[in-house]
């Protein structure tokens, strides 16, 4: 309740400073924040239902559905599914993207504009092909069922941000700081541990962050690839939801909403939010 | 060479000595291959991401050979060629419906997202009030970041019979109205599924916009709006092509909102491949279906890079500047 109250104030003073400099737009966006926030947010709300059933206003307060969480063991075993999923994939598209980045703006490389085209397959192809597409291919080499696959497919369908975030740091880099590091007597390894990757850290780390919580949140391609035996904990969602509309439910789909909110913060901290919006 | 404000520390030790032994491997390679480091090395370092995607072009191939075979009920897969597939998908009206409504759906969030994603983007960029700035990006990255399915429970409790709108209804002694399975509910929770993207997608295009070149409009005489449309649009077209394109193919394929929201209803492509591919495990007739929906999307996006171009998507080469 504080939250919501903060909000509405904070909104208000929002409302309040906006005439000044941008009267029209700003009532404009201030209706875009409510329709961005209100449905993300009423998902906290429901999960403090007291009854079985999610009805507003609700009828009493209470945190048994979060005091029945740790007893869920199918729901702990998806989440724990994502983190591992949301990891692997992280893991395999940082490498991947740093080479990609100097790959492509530090050398002369034929054919670049081609390489590029070819590089934005993953957002070009419409994700629920890209599903049945990996679905095909794992299916005919035998790997369908196997969790690392799911992973695999999550670094491969958001490869471009990854990409991004680091070509734009990449060509941020001015080239003569790396020169000027070789000519105070760097070596070349030194030049590109204490000059270059910190240079491309802030991309590096937006890409990571962006790809580890995109992971997370991955739906289609993990309904697509996915067995029962290794559903991720939005599929099971989707399927808990198709089941019925429990209170239950808005209390694991909360911890979403909170890994959100954290997500932001590590942003706004390590790199500051800024950084997503440059080109 | 001084160092004086570094501290030793373990950590830092056991880095010198590792990034040492390192240079010292490098120097037994013959010097060449250093230092004047060959293209081959940039084509090397394009290699894993090569593969990465070669997934994704190898499978699309997959794809049409799929959508040729004989589909069996029993057998499920039949090696043989055939058209039966392609010839069911063009002939049967059902499936028309639903690639005009997910064209014509599609084309509404998108125009509807980047409508409402250029004030945000400004706004966002242009304010001078940094705890606004933040707001701004906070309400932007958290449901940016909080995923389909979240969101889509999250319109399911707005919209439901008991949900917050028709409480707020039944307070006026309205309704209860039915929201759900409409196709005014699908659209309204892609917009703000979409929103974000477009947001993030525009946003890098007007902070490239010289102030300078909007106060030279103004000082001229343009009001406000004339300025935003004349000055600002078509300086942040590369960003709205971008943004365009990103939202049109995602919404294009979206399963999650009118499978929850429209109920079976108002069912898009990927519903139909869905239900294809698990209620009859009809391989052949879901891969067909998948390459009519990336031609589809294929000519629309070739579409908007013909009249506004490639946009943001493109990759610049060149040092310095951001």
């Amino acid at each position: 309740m504080v939250a919501v109250a903060d909000r509405r104030r904070r909104l208000r003073a929002l409302l309040r400073r906006l005439p000044g400099e941008y009267p029209v737009l700003g009532a404009i966006v201030a209706a875009q924040v409510v329709f961005l926030l209100v449905p993300t947010l009423i998902v906290l709300v429901a999960s403090f239902q007291g009854g079985s059933v999610i009805r507003f206003p609700p009828d009493e307060l209470s945190v048994q559905w979060y005091a029945a969480l740790p007893g869920e063991e199918r729901f702990l075993a998806a989440f724990y599914r994502s983190v591992l999923v949301a990891t692997f994939c992280t893991a395999v598209a940082i490498p991947v993207g740093i080479a990609t980045g100097l790959g492509l703006i530090r050398y002369e490389i034929r054919f670049a504009g081609g390489i590029q085209l070819y590089l934005l397959l993953p957002f070009t192809v419409p994700l629920v092909v890209s599903g049945v597409v990996l679905l095909l291919i794992f299916r005919e080499l035998g790997v369908l069922g196997q969790l690392w696959t799911v992973g695999l497919a999550l670094a491969i369908i958001n490869l471009p941000f990854m990409i991004w975030s680091v070509t734009s740091r990449v060509n941020a880099l001015d080239p003569e700081l790396e020169h000027a590091a070789r000519n105070l007597g760097a070596e070349e390894l030194q030049t590109f541990l204490h000059v270059t990757l910190p240079a491309l850290m802030p991309g590096v780390i937006t890409g990571g962050l962006i790809m580890f919580v995109l992971a997370l949140n991955e739906f289609l391609v993990s309904l697509l690839i996915t067995t029962p035996n290794i559903v991720t904990l939005p599929v099971l969602i989707y399927t808990s939801i198709r089941a019925n509309v429990s209170p239950l439910v808005a209390a694991v789909a909360s911890v979403y909403v909170l890994a959100a909110a954290l997500a932001v913060l590590a942003a706004d901290r390590l790199v500051g939010l800024e950084e997503f919006l440059r080109s | 060479m001084s160092r004086r404000s570094e501290r030793w520390s373990p950590l830092l030790a056991a880095r010198r000595a590792a990034v040492d032994a390192l240079i010292a491997l490098k120097e037994r390679l013959p010097e060449d291959a250093y230092r004047n480091p060959p293209t081959a090395v940039g084509y090397l370092l394009l290699v894993p991401a090569l593969v990465l995607v070669g997934f994704l072009f190898v499978g699309m191939l997959l794809l049409a050979w799929y959508s040729v075979l004989t589909f069996d009920p029993i057998e499920i897969l039949v090696y043989e060629l055939t058209l039966e597939n392609w010839r069911r998908l063009f002939a049967t009206t059902g499936y028309h419906v639903i690639f005009l409504r997910t064209i014509v759906l599609t084309t509404v969030v998108t125009v509807l997202a980047v409508a409402l994603a250029l004030p945000y983007a400004y706004l966002t960029v242009r304010v001078r009030s940094a705890p606004l700035r933040k707001l701004l990006l906070v309400s932007l990255f958290v449901p940016f970041f909080t995923g389909v399915i979240v969101r889509a429970y999250g319109w399911l409790i707005v919209l439901g019979r008991e949900g917050v709108v028709n409480a707020v209804l039944g307070v006026f002694g309205i309704g209860p109205v039915r929201f759900l399975a409409s196709e005014g509910a699908v659209v309204l929770a892609l917009l703000q599924i979409m929103l974000p993207f477009a947001i993030v997608m525009i946003a890098p295009a007007i902070q490239n916009v010289d102030r300078e070149l909007e106060l030279a409009a103004s000082n001229l005489g343009a009001d406000r709006l004339a300025t935003f449309r004349r000055v600002v649009i078509p300086l942040a077209a590369p960003g709205i092509a971008g943004a365009t394109i990103v939202v049109f193919t995602i919404t294009a394929a979206t399963f999650a909102i009118p499978d929850l929201i429209g109920g079976g209803r108002v069912d898009f492509v990927a519903n139909l491949v869905y239900r294809t591919l698990f209620d009859s495990g009809n391989y052949p007739l879901a891969a067909a279906t998948s390459v009519a929906l990336v031609a589809v999307t294929s000519a629309v996006v070739v579409g908007i890079f013909r009249t506004i171009g490639s946009g943001t998507l493109g990759i610049r080469r060149g040092g310095g500047g951001g």
